[in-house]
């Protein structure tokens, strides 16, 4: 299968958990169970099957940054890259979800935390734990979901 | 029909994982984690574009894995009858951890071979994998020796619970496991390859790939290795004869096994193909 087919099929699957997190308030349970598990699951399966069969073929390693981007001129490797991308920024958008939810934030503010962890992850990360630290100096906090 | 009971818990199966996990939490983890690992591997399979031998890379490792994972799981779910406090011991835990090990450097010699391209199996090209063959043998013949233990503690165990027929029956198919299994692969392993005799163009049976034109040796190594699930089903069905019947016939049945996969071994060396009817 070419790597493009795989790229087309994977981009969407992780939109349709990044659509369910933004729509979360309306079936918390449903939108986690499904953008929290079953979306990274069918992505780290992915990204597993393109390891196993591409690892070998792909030139370059971690140990150094010149490495590094070889290994991603291997089309197949560029592409698991991209699938771990989606599988664990979605997972830390579900976990940021269940989090907010958890300490009430309300969901206005968690939204461009998602916009940010799905764009660039870390910044969204960031942004969701200022917030987070931020609200936490308001009366005190309901219990844990 | 009690003594089925023994084997599947009354209330249904939706218990037996706990019941498995109770008994050999160590095979049962581990069948459970090679179960899963089949996704990953057939989802390998679907974008691979590597073959070795005609086959996908990945079928070998799918074929260990389904095997192993039935052969600890089958391990702990005839783990009950063992004889009482034996899987309790330092010993046993010991040995059993001792198996665990063997059959995760298997899997994981023959995963990262085919995730390598490298062959597996019959591969000396060169000093080092010669070795690393050789030490899978001994490793392979270690894994398969929890049969032998499971089988004869089972055998000499007298308050298992379970109809006489049925116990036979599980005991000397863990046995005929080892017995079996370890002269057919041993003899596969000396040669340089699983097939004998030309001319081998790669037609085969469906799902097992078995030659259909020259001896192939995996054959025998298939029946002898799968006694010890073959033999207790047929001891499920001596449950529904005359009490006296059924240990006789369960000597007879594991007596007719053991000629089968002496036949087929046979037939493999002589280089003739499995059912040659079915050209």
């Amino acid at each position: 299968m070419p790597p493009e087919t795989l790229f087309q099929f994977a981009n969407p699957l992780a939109m349709t958990g990044w659509l369910a997190l933004a729509l979360s308030p309306l079936a918390p349970r449903l939108a986690n169970a499904y953008a929290g598990f079953v979306v990274p699951v069918i992505l780290s399966v992915g990204y597993a099957a393109l390891i196993l069969a591409f690892w070998s073929s792909a030139e370059g390693g971690y140990d150094s940054l010149a490495n590094v981007m070889r290994l991603f001129d291997n089309p197949h490797a560029a592409l698991a890259g991209w699938v771990h991308f989606l599988a664990f920024d979605l997972f830390v958008g579900a976990w940021a979800a269940r989090r907010a939810r958890a300490e009430g934030v309300p969901h206005i503010l968690v939204l461009p935390c998602l916009g940010l962890i799905f764009w660039f992850g870390p910044i969204g990360f960031l942004l969701f734990l200022v917030l987070r630290a931020g609200l936490s100096l308001r009366a005190p906090k309901p219990t844990e979901a | 029909m009690t003594a089925t009971v023994a084997i599947f818990p009354a209330s249904g199966t939706s218990q037996l994982p706990n019941r498995l996990m109770a008994d050999e939490p160590r095979f049962t983890l581990l069948g459970v984690v090679l179960a899963f690992a089949l996704i990953p591997v057939f989802a390998a399979m679907a974008v691979e574009t590597r073959t070795y031998q005609d086959m996908n890379v990945w079928m070998k490792p799918a074929k260990f894995m389904i095997s192993l994972s039935l052969y600890t799981l089958n391990l702990a779910l005839f783990a009950r009858f063992l004889p009482a406090g034996m899987t309790a011991r330092r010993r046993y835990r010991a040995y059993s951890t001792f198996v665990v090990l063997c059959i995760l450097a298997e899997m994981i010699w023959i995963g990262g071979a085919a995730a390598m391209g490298v062959g597996s199996h019959f591969n000396r090209s060169t000093p080092e994998l010669a070795l690393i063959y050789t030490l899978m043998g001994v490793i392979a013949i270690s894994l398969t020796t929890a049969s032998l233990v499971f089988g004869i503690a089972i055998l000499r165990n007298r308050a298992s619970g379970l109809a006489p027929g049925l116990r036979l029956s599980i005991g000397l198919g863990l046995v005929l496991t080892f017995v079996l299994t370890v002269p057919v692969a041993m003899t596969m392993a000396m040669g340089t390859g699983h097939l004998v005799g030309t001319p081998q163009t790669g037609a085969m049976l469906p799902v097992m790939g078995w030659s259909r034109e020259v001896g192939d040796l995996r054959i025998a190594h298939f029946f002898a290795t799968h006694a010890m699930q073959l033999l207790p089903l047929f001891g499920l069905l001596t449950l529904a004869l005359p009490r006296h019947l059924a240990v006789p016939a369960v000597w007879t049945a594991a007596a007719g096994y053991a000629a089968l996969v002496i036949a087929t071994f046979v037939q493999a060396l002589a280089g003739q193909p499995f059912l040659q009817w079915m050209g």
